[in-house]
């Protein structure tokens, strides 16, 4: 039997996928390209990504059986679709990099910064690795447990960071233009754009192909919601300023909430309740590489893979985050340039492709 | 094939002797098994032999079959007499002689020697071929008393015996529905332990009963001494710390378990029942939530939820915090935890490590030696041993509370079978706090999540319906809504349908006069407009009679009156 997740399980993975980073790590990089204008950023992000996956779910929908491999596969040939799992792989464990970037400054600098680097990057492949073992369902259930968390910790947040925010802070809106927060919402693109690879792996997963556009589009509303508070919260509590100088803004904003004397620092209700967010990204990011490696090593399971591709992407990760300014150079430069190409490239290629080669379509679903 | 088996398998002989050599042989060096050798009333005087064993039977029970068969009326022994040919002589016996209402007849010695080892008394009759098993089941069993694990304030106080046709009856007495099936099977090679296995037809889904009984019929071993031998072998997840089988000694939890569609295993010579399939919260729910009022029953159930989180936790939320992440605490709180640690020559890990083994040796010290002396043990330490020990400096007073804490917290747990897994997945995540601080917190708490969201109970997910969330089945998860609220059975029944259709009580409506209260309350008032009616009738008439009387009064007096002025007026005249 085919392992299925229902739609509110792949909305939980996609609220899931996008929210550790964007919340923190992301609005830090929007704030030093925009400054109060980081808000605006993440709009103009979301409404890209609403039209990039719903682009990807009009690709799936052409083979609703077959995900991005099978699919590039039966319309291009083998060797282009293993072209297609080569490039998938590369982009996940580059994605690795922030992911990791986002795991691993959020405990170190703020609990643990003498603990050695290796036990971080080692303990999140460890979660992930154990997860993926039981497969996307798994996941996706945890994914379900973590949708909750996240509302906890914004409602909790906003309880303990709204008698300091100052609504005039927001004030002046599009300070350095209207370009400037188009071009840095690429920041905020390139966190969709792991959301939209994960989709064309797992959509065919999905229960309810009728909800597939549905789903997705709510998906991204939802994580819209639980990502645009902290802009804003950041900017009216922190100011665009003091956001732009952490790498990790969200830990500073939890920092400076409180709620009376004995709830007096959020990190560790922020470490709680958005872990489950981060080790599902981590968890995906793994999955979907050993789906992609298997396939491109045309292999019926993915589980042997998981520890090749654990240490793969571990040592990447590993290597990006040994220290902060090259972790900063390759979270805002080369990632940022090589996940919106290789996404736009695929999606889009894939995409004009299908038109046209109809006929092979037909005949793999025939 | 041993001869033993042999022996078993072979039918029974027309001579008696034959029979009664083969049975002794088999059942030979046992002090316990009764011979007893009698003479049927009939005109060829057959003999018989009963045999049974002393102690399981109900010796009532057997001199009642011996009195059938050897002092039975002449009428019935006659009828014996025309009816039975050789070969069917016993079933004959049974149809005219015999009272007792569940004999059988036996073909094989196999059926006679399970017969008497299970408890009944099998009887051999001289030139027949079929043997009689009569039912003769007893000895001494316990009462039925209040469950000892599973208390309740208000509620049934029947428990579970080790008998298990009483604990079938204890559950038939709550459902008395033609659709409630308890089907039997014997397990074990050697003890032959009865099963059962109930459900209710319609609401219990198919698959799971076919499950259940593949997997029951799976199992081969020689004894079957208690529930848990079946239950760790038709578990999901054998290596899994966390119970994927609920037990319980309770008749009205495993009667509830089957209006919702689960399946449960009796096994006989335990209390202990299992419900199948079980979910994460089955485990931490009582049955006092359904038998007080639902705001008292959501209640007490969250106080339990936060005592399995405190329980789970809050050891390791300590050590990780003194040891490595000493600024999330407050100040004041702070310099309070480091003045009690200040003379203490031991890490916190090792003080909790320490202090939390001493506790469980406490509670299992406790727990096996002599009730009065347990009392004894649990006294000494918690008040000595603790006291003594942070006198002498060795565990500081606020690890004692927290070890504290967390016991009573564990004991809060309905389910002593999770309050067993939470001892023991507290012990890994307090030394992955301890050695790894927050990360190892996580890395431990997210293991165990990860391994909970991923096993399953009999193909239901371990942690629904939570995860994956069932919106239907929320009525009785962290709230537990009012009965006249829910109305279907939860999603893993087979007939999810209405389970009940009461809608919501409210007072009667005055303007409404549909309601029974409603004509109830109208038949007052008109009965008392009624007397009222009559009341004033009565009086009116009683008035107008005065007024009768009156007037007669004022017309006799006027009468008297001229009567006496006629006769004042003639005395003048004379």
């Amino acid at each position: 039997m085919k392992i299925k997740i229902t739609n509110g399980m792949y909305m939980a993975l996609i609220i899931n996928m996008v929210y550790a980073k964007s919340i923190g790590v992301t609005q830090g990089s929007i704030a030093r390209d925009v400054g109060s204008d980081m808000w605006i950023s993440t709009i103009i992000a979301t409404v890209s990504a609403m039209l990039l996956i719903l682009l990807t779910v009009m690709i799936i929908r052409r083979m609703p059986k077959a995900d991005i491999f099978d699919q590039s596969k039966a319309m291009l040939g083998p060797w282009v679709g293993k072209l297609i799992c080569l490039v998938i792989f590369i982009f996940f464990t580059l994605s690795f990099g922030p992911i990791m970037v986002t795991f691993v400054f959020h405990l170190k600098d703020f609990f643990l910064p003498e603990a050695p680097l290796f036990l971080f990057v080692f303990i999140a492949v460890l979660v992930g690795g154990f997860a993926i073992y039981f497969g996307i369902e798994v996941i996706a259930r945890m994914a379900l447990i973590g949708v909750f968390s996240i509302l906890l910790l914004n409602g909790l947040l906003i309880l303990g960071a709204l008698e300091d925010f100052d609504v005039r802070e927001l004030l002046p809106v599009f300070e350095f233009g209207i370009t400037k927060p188009v071009i840095a919402s690429r920041h905020h693109l390139a966190d969709w754009s792991i959301v939209i690879m994960m989709c064309l792996i797992i959509l065919p997963l999905v229960d309810n192909q009728k909800e597939w556009g549905r789903s997705s589009l709510v998906g991204v509303i939802f994580s819209f919601i639980f990502i645009v508070m902290w802009p804003i919260l950041e900017t009216g509590v922190l100011t665009s300023q003091v956001t732009s100088q952490y790498l990790i803004a969200c830990m500073q904003m939890a920092r400076s909430a409180h709620l009376g004397f004995f709830l007096h620092r959020y990190e560790m209700f922020m470490i709680a309740f958005f872990g489950i967010s981060i080790l599902t990204q981590i968890a995906i990011a793994l999955l979907c590489g050993s789906v992609a490696l298997s396939k491109l090593f045309g292999l019926k399971d993915f589980r042997p893979l998981i520890i090749p591709v654990s240490l793969i992407m571990g040592g990447y990760g590993y290597w990006v985050v040994q220290s902060h300014n090259h972790a900063m150079d390759i979270l805002e430069n080369s990632w940022v340039s090589l996940s919106l190409s290789i996404t736009l490239g695929v999606v889009g290629v894939v995409w004009i492709l299908g038109f046209f080669l109809k006929k092979k379509f037909k005949s793999e679903k025939g | 094939m041993s001869n033993v088996e042999q022996k078993m398998n072979q039918n029974l002989s027309r001579n008696i002797d034959t029979n009664v050599k083969v049975i002794q042989s088999l059942l030979k060096q046992n002090d316990d098994v009764v011979e007893r050798t009698f003479y049927l009333p009939n005109q060829q005087g057959n003999k018989g032999t009963l045999f049974y064993v002393e102690g399981i039977v109900d010796t009532d029970k057997i001199e009642r079959a011996l009195k059938d068969l050897m002092y039975t009326s002449s009428a019935n022994s006659n009828a014996v007499q025309t009816t039975s040919t050789e070969s069917n002589l016993a079933m004959s016996i049974q149809t005219h002689m015999s009272h007792n209402s569940s004999v059988k007849v036996a073909n094989t010695l196999q059926e006679g020697i399970n017969g008497i080892l299970l408890g009944d008394c099998f009887c051999i009759i001289d030139q027949s071929e079929q043997g009689l098993i009569f039912s003769g089941k007893g000895g001494e069993k316990r009462s039925v008393e209040e469950p000892m694990a599973e208390q309740v304030v208000r509620g049934p106080r029947d428990g579970f015996t080790e008998d298990i046709r009483t604990n079938t009856a204890l559950v038939r007495r709550r459902i008395r529905d033609v659709h409630l099936k308890v089907e039997g099977l014997e397990l074990g090679t050697k003890t032959k332990t009865t099963i059962n296995v109930s459900y209710i037809n319609g609401i219990v889904k198919e698959s799971l009963v076919e499950e259940v009984k593949q997997r029951l019929n799976k199992i081969e071993i020689d004894g079957i001494l208690e529930s848990n031998y079946i239950e760790e072998m038709i578990r999901d997840a054998p290596y899994s710390p966390f119970s994927t089988v609920l037990n319980t000694e309770r008749p009205d939890k495993v009667a509830a378990a089957l209006l919702e569609g689960r399946v449960a295993i009796f096994v006989d010579n335990t209390p202990f029942v299992l419900v199948v399939p079980a979910h994460f919260w089955d485990f931490l729910q009582a049955s006092d939530d359904y038998y007080l009022n639902f705001l008292t029953g959501t209640f007490i159930r969250w106080v339990r939820y936060i005592a399995f989180i405190i329980s789970l936790t809050i050891p390791s939320i300590y050590v990780l915090l003194t040891s490595f992440h000493q600024e999330m605490i407050p100040t004041a709180l702070a310099l309070t935890i480091a003045s009690g640690r200040e003379v203490i020559p031991f890490p916190v890990l090792f003080e909790a490590l320490v202090m939390e083994i001493i506790f469980e040796l406490m509670r299992e010290a406790g727990l096996r030696m002599p009730k009065p002396i347990g009392q004894a043990v649990s006294i000494v330490g918690s008040l000595i041993i603790g006291q003594a020990a942070v006198q002498a400096g060795i565990v500081s007073p606020f690890m004692v509370i927290i070890v504290a804490l967390t016991g009573i917290s564990s004991f809060s747990i309905p389910n002593f079978s999770a309050s067993y897994s939470i001892r023991l997945i507290r012990f890994p995540l307090l030394i992955a706090s301890g050695t790894l601080g927050l990360l190892g917190f996580i890395g431990m708490f997210f293991l165990l999540a990860i391994h909970a969201v991923s096993i399953r109970s009999f193909g239901e997910s371990y942690l629904a319906p939570a995860t994956p969330f069932k919106p239907k089945d929320q009525k009785d998860l962290l709230i537990r809504f009012p009965w006249w609220h829910m109305k279907n059975r939860p999603e893993l029944a087979a007939d999810n349908g209405i389970r009940e259709a009461n809608e919501k009580p409210a007072p009667p409506d005055k303007g409404n006069s549909e309601t029974a209260s409603n004509k109830i309350s109208d038949e007052m008032n008109s009965d008392a407009n009624t007397t009222s009616t009559a009341n004033k009738k009565d009086a009116s008439v009683q008035r107008k009679k005065s007024k009768r009387i009156k007037r007669k009064t004022v017309k006799l007096k006027d009468l008297m009156k001229d009567k006496n002025d006629e006769d004042q007026k003639s005395q003048d005249n004379e």
